[in-house]
């Protein structure tokens, strides 16, 4: 496969990486910034979705309605969102409007009104979300589980907590906004239809001028209770799970992947055979590779009627246990395929590609090709994964359901 | 990009959209079988049988069926809708022709009664998983008020009596009549050979018997009622409003996508100015949904108790004020703009095309470019979406809520 990845560092230490593709008429783009949810103080969970509302209600010369209007009209489709680590704050357009798009982006970053009048709309919207997940407990589920397996404060909700919500003012927003927004530690990620000389001397003239510092290291905490159980009187009980498992930057990350993958990858996988296909216990049911720089885990998801709860659980426990058992050669193959396939058809999407070379570029410090990529999946073997199983079994499970019935752990 | 079809002699329709440069490609079969055309007896058939395709053969289990899409890195699935039942995968070119001989021998299932008893537990789980996504429970219960006797309001999933009840022998005589091939389409998008694609189509499907199978088409502007339940587990309030549509076939479709965007999409809408920027809900949205012979658009909020009725006295006035005034220029060129942008966005992927080429031929019974579609778009005027709104009488709805139960 050719492919090139373009990248220019600022004099400031700002990053811009670029991944060209053919045959397409748009382009995506992303700005990391180190403003997730882990980086704010203690006692202000959910600021940075305020920040992150806040700043599109007003910048450099446009206020919010005028900024909307100017949005809309490139079409732009827009894709913000608050991570652990970082804020992300990007969109997916037709590629003849990114430049108007980046300059009203940088007002967006470098020069937000952060109004007063717009202060209490931002905060209340953060905090009707947060109120409407009250009714999504499988989305509800997944969070609350995050919060537990990942020690603090990495596993911080990107919801928000809301005493924390309601006790935020203007002025403290405010100032953890002019401190967070810092553009010389952002990664700044575009792909799709662009000329990248044009994009750098744009970014360049807007951010090359701002000054920052690099942050110090988290201090990451211990982890939460082992299993909680949060009562709600619906069809199901919601199951979710997580376990300790390689992290993106250890050697063993393909290894790691595989073995998802053989869990979970597709509809012969063990999980969903086991679980759904024979046993008829659960319509939705399927685990995810996740990480941080400093930790990672496998997750796992299962909505199933109150009667089937506990017998769910037991079966899902007993593939993770299991699977060191022993996997066969056609297995590993269609882990495998599965994979590379994934990674193929991924890299057709502007956005999808915009996210993994910002993602790369933070973990390891330069974005992997995708043949790297796809020689390192080829590289794995069943006594490789096995292996790996072996030395690190599937332990310190943390567990979160939320229905109208409680579990057993042994 | 080059459209290539031929139609068998038993009436099986094949499309191609063939993109030399991608690295993927595409293939669905479409299926005229949905809720609409079940009687209540048999409720959640069409569905059910969505499920049973693959549990496989004669010559397949269903192990080796998930297993002989995996080892060729298939992404796969299927959809059942009031209409539609679509199976689909996205796949690298070299295994084209493999994925694309699985479905159509899929096509033909054994529907083992053993199978047929497990599955059985899965769609009641799938029943229960929608109770407890009170959107999906909110639009099946609109839906159904909506259209009244019409089947269009016809729950897709069906009740978990109706899927009690079922038999192995009632979803039999289903099958051998809606998945006739005269009844079927088989599109394909991205990097293929079309003369492979079309060979292998004509051996494995060639001999599929054609039926007589129909569908009564009546066009139906709803029941305009009102309904709420109360659920104990809810904290917020769920509103779902559903208004007279066009079709899919009519040439006010676009007008009405339009109209759609400008008052209710994401970003920069009425409701989002109204609602979602002044945090009073923190949904607020509006769809066009076109059908086969018949439409609506539906809307969806979700906000606390307290602002509920404050949320339909906003949604109201904006309902009095596109009555009155109709939309603006600016507005219209906006959601222009979106619409191209997201077309641009979805042909990225064979995949994001697939669906576009079978429906147009499905609903439409010819083939439209993406260059058709958007000097459509581009066409679309202010006195067109202001004539849809007078014709459709926005101010005029059903309306279904679920919400926790009043406190004293």
């Amino acid at each position: 496969m050719e492919q090139r990845i373009d990248k220019h560092v600022l004099a400031n230490g700002m990053v811009l990486l670029g991944e060209p593709m053919a045959g397409v008429q748009s382009v995506a783009f992303d700005i990391m910034l180190s403003a997730g949810a882990a980086w704010m103080p203690p006692g202000a969970c959910g600021v940075a979705n305020v920040i992150s509302d806040w700043i599109f209600r007003g910048a450099g010369p446009r206020d919010n309605r005028a900024l909307g209007d100017a949005l809309d009209g490139l079409g732009l489709h827009r894709s913000s969102s608050v991570g652990s680590s970082h804020l992300y704050i990007g969109a997916a357009l037709e590629s003849s409007n990114l430049a108007q798009a980046l300059g009203l982006y940088s007002d967006i970053i470098l020069n937000p009104q952060l109004s007063d009048e717009q202060f209490e709309p931002a905060r209340q919207l953060v905090i009707e979300e947060l109120c409407g997940l009250e009714d999504e407990p499988r989305h509800k589920v997944m969070l609350e589980l995050r919060k537990r397996f990942y020690p603090d404060p990495l596993g911080r909700s990107t919801a928000g907590e809301l005493a924390d919500l309601q006790a935020l003012t203007v002025a403290r927003t405010r100032e953890l906004a002019k401190s967070h927004l810092d553009v010389s530690q952002a990664i700044f990620s575009v792909a799709g239809k662009y000329d990248f000389d044009a994009v750098c001397r744009q970014i360049e003239g807007v951010f090359g001028p701002q000054q920052g510092e690099p942050l110090n290291a988290l201090d990451v905490g211990s982890r939460g209770p082992r299993y909680t159980h949060i009562p709600h009187e619906g069809a199901q009980v919601h199951i979710g799970l997580m376990t300790p498992t390689a992290r993106f930057i250890d050697k063993d990350y393909y290894d790691a992947r595989a073995a998802v993958s053989v869990l979970s990858g597709g509809m012969s996988s063990r999980l969903f055979t086991e679980v759904r296909e024979k046993r008829g216990l659960c319509y939705a049911i399927g685990a995810k590779y996740h990480s941080f720089k400093q930790a990672a885990g496998i997750s796992c998801y299962a909505g199933t009627t109150p009667d089937k709860a506990q017998e769910t659980l037991d079966v899902i426990l007993g593939e993770f246990h299991r699977l060191a058992e022993g996997i066969s050669e056609q297995e590993m193959e269609r882990a495998k395929v599965g994979l590379k396939s994934a990674l193929i058809m991924q890299s057709e999407s502007s956005s999808s590609r915009v996210d993994s070379i910002g993602s790369d570029y933070y973990m390891l410090g330069r974005v992997r090709t995708l043949d790297e990529i796809k020689e390192n999946i080829e590289a794995r073997t069943v006594d490789s994964v096995l292996g790996f199983l072996r030395s690190n079994p599937f332990r310190d499970f943390t567990v979160v359901t939320i229905g109208p019935r409680e579990v057993r752990l042994d | 990009m080059q459209f290539q079809r031929q139609t068998l002699s038993n009436g099986l329709v094949l499309i191609g959209e063939v993109n030399p440069g991608a690295k993927s490609a595409a293939i669905g079969f479409f299926v005229r079988a949905g809720a609409r055309d079940e009687t209540s007896q048999i409720n959640g058939v069409s569905h059910f049988l969505e499920h049973m395709l693959f549990k496989g053969t004669e010559r397949l289990s269903s192990l080796e069926v998930n297993e002989a899409f995996d080892s060729r890195g298939a992404q796969f699935n299927a959809f059942t809708s009031e209409e539609q039942t679509v199976f689909h995968a996205a796949v690298l070119p070299e295994y084209l022709i493999d994925i694309t001989e699985l479905w159509a021998e899929l096509m033909r299932p054994a529907l083992r009664d053993e199978d047929f008893n497990i599955e059985k537990d899965v769609i009641k789980e799938e029943i229960a998983m929608c109770q407890d996504t009170p959107a999906s429970d909110l639009m099946d219960r609109c839906r159904s008020l909506h259209f009244g006797e019409h089947p269009c309001g016809h729950s897709v999933l069906g009740t978990i009596e109706t899927i009690d009840a079922l038999t192995a022998r009632q979803m039999r005589e289903y099958f051998s009549n809606r998945y006739a091939p005269n009844n079927m389409v088989v599109a394909c998008t991205g990097s293929f050979d079309w003369d492979q694609l079309a060979a292998t189509l004509e051996v494995t499907c060639g001999r599929w018997p054609a039926q007589a199978v129909g569908r009564p088409l009546t066009d139906f502007p709803g029941t305009k009622q009102k309904a709420r339940a109360d659920k104990a587990n809810l904290k917020r309030e769920h509103i779902c409003l559903i208004h007279t549509g066009v079709s899919a076939q009519d040439p006010r479709r676009f007008a009405a996508a339009m109209l759609s965007l400008i008052v209710g999409n994401d970003y920069g809408s009425r409701f989002y100015w109204d609602l979602i920027d002044k945090a009073l809900a923190e949904e607020a949205s509006m769809q066009f949904g076109p059908m086969d012979g018949t439409g609506m658009f539906y809307n969806y909020f979700c906000c606390s108790t307290d602002n509920a009725d404050r949320v339909m006295d906003i949604v109201n006035g904006i309902f009095r004020d596109l009555a009155d005034h109709g939309v603006t220029d600016e507005e219209l060129a906006k959601a222009k703009n979106k619409v191209l942008s997201a077309l641009v966005i979805k042909n990225e992927v064979p995949m994001g095309r697939l669906l576009d080429l079978g429906f147009h031929w499905m609903y439409l019974g010819e083939y439209r470019s993406i260059e058709q579609d958007v000097e459509s778009v581009k066409a679309v005027t202010v006195d067109q979406v202001n004539s849809l709104i007078r014709q459709i009488d926005l101010n005029s709805y059903t309306q279904y809520t679920l919400g926790p139960a009043a406190t004293a």
